[in-house]
């Protein structure tokens, strides 16, 4: 019992983590990577049912663990590599979407995610092997896409990163919504989510297209 | 376990996941017969498969996913000369996008890693990239108009 009290203390500094992503455009009382988690579970179960043969509980609990290695590893964004510390650079950089170049793009990818199994690893050390078996296959899968269920999940959980992107901008006019858009475009390919991204344009972009 | 009518691979991806079923499958047969099989000595062994060795229930899921891909597959083939000039599946597009350049290989929805610069076939863009040749200018327009330049494309 000991172990779990240090476990779920340890998980519960998720609630106080301020999405960096958010934090980076300047986002006020940002969201916090719990309050992520919390959505994209329930988006994920009540999606996945739309879809033919995915195992429900299997998607539900990958939501819950997906960001756990964050409390260590904390949250990382594509900006990251090439952020100016400079306000207004940031901003400016906020207008894009960064590309790289081959060996970079393999770089970056291998990077976060040795340090986030790495994070994880040692979150999870100390729990009974079973759940620690269960924790971190469920991450594994949703990080290397090994099942149908890992490949939806991996897209819903950026699809409440969109939905959050939208219900800011609607809010306070950032982040910039272009390179969202050209993100969106080249990453999701699920038929469902593709149709909730129209629906959520029809919402958030109805009476105000955005420009930038 | 979602079915599908069928999954594109390239030569490369089918590779891998004959591979992986290999490895599997010697793992399943050594684990009924309680022994540590070989493979887990090799240096260039997958980190990930060690998951497996430690979860039989994983292990039958991912072998059965595995079955699942190579009943249904679709190998991409590489067009002829003729058909080269243009994007097809497993083609890798250099497109100059609002400034930046930019390398994408289109690829089945079980490869698509946009991340390393493979999109699906079945995203926005990989759909409006497919056919088109060097010198167009492809337009992705909803909500926010983009252009995608294609400046060359290789197989």
């Amino acid at each position: 019992m000991k172990e779990l009290v240090n476990f779920f203390h340890e998980i519960g500094k998720l609630k106080g983590m301020p999405r960096r992503g958010w934090v980076i455009n300047d986002i006020k009382n940002p969201e916090s990577i719990a309050e992520h988690t919390f959505r994209a579970a329930i988006m994920a179960w009540i999606l996945a049912k739309r879809k033919k043969g995915l195992n429900i509980e299997k998607i539900i609990k990958m939501a819950l663990i997906h960001d756990l290695c964050e409390v260590s590893a904390g949250d990382t964004t594509p900006y990251d590599p090439v952020l100016p510390k400079s306000r207004k650079k940031r901003k400016e950089l906020m207008k894009t979407w960064p590309r790289f170049s081959d060996s970079e793009k393999k770089k970056i990818v291998q990077e976060k995610y040795k340090k986030e199994k790495k994070a994880l690893e040692g979150l999870i050390s100390k729990l009974p092997v079973n759940l620690k078996k269960e924790i971190k296959n469920l991450w594994l899968d949703y990080e290397k896409g090994l099942t149908p269920e890992g490949r939806f999940f991996n897209q819903t959980d950026r699809m409440e990163s969109f939905l959050q992107d939208m219900e800011y901008w609607k809010k306070y006019k950032k982040p910039p919504q272009r390179p969202w858009w050209l993100w969106a475009r080249e990453f999701f390919d699920d038929p469902i989510l593709l149709e909730l991204i129209k629906e959520m344009d029809n919402k958030f972009h109805k009476h105000k297209k955005p420009k930038i | 376990m979602v079915q599908r009518k069928s999954f594109y691979l390239t030569s490369k991806g089918l590779e891998d996941i004959k591979k992986e079923y290999e490895v599997l499958k010697n793992l399943r047969l050594a684990k009924t017969k309680g022994e540590v099989p070989k493979i887990w000595e090799s240096e260039d062994l997958n980190p990930e498969y060690l998951s497996f060795q430690e979860d039989l229930n994983f292990l039958e899921t991912r072998i059965t996913e595995l079955e699942n891909i190579l009943k249904n597959i679709e190998l991409i083939k590489t067009p002829s000369k003729k058909k080269r000039d243009a994007i097809e599946l497993g083609g890798t597009v250099v497109v100059e996008v609002e400034g930046d350049k930019d390398e994408f290989t289109i690829v089945g929805t079980l490869e698509a890693k946009p991340s390393l610069g493979k999109i699906s076939n079945e995203s926005p863009v990989g759909m409006a990239l497919l056919g088109h040749k060097v010198g167009d200018e492809v337009v992705v327009s909803s909500p926010i108009k983009t252009i995608y330049k294609i400046r060359k494309i290789k197989y």
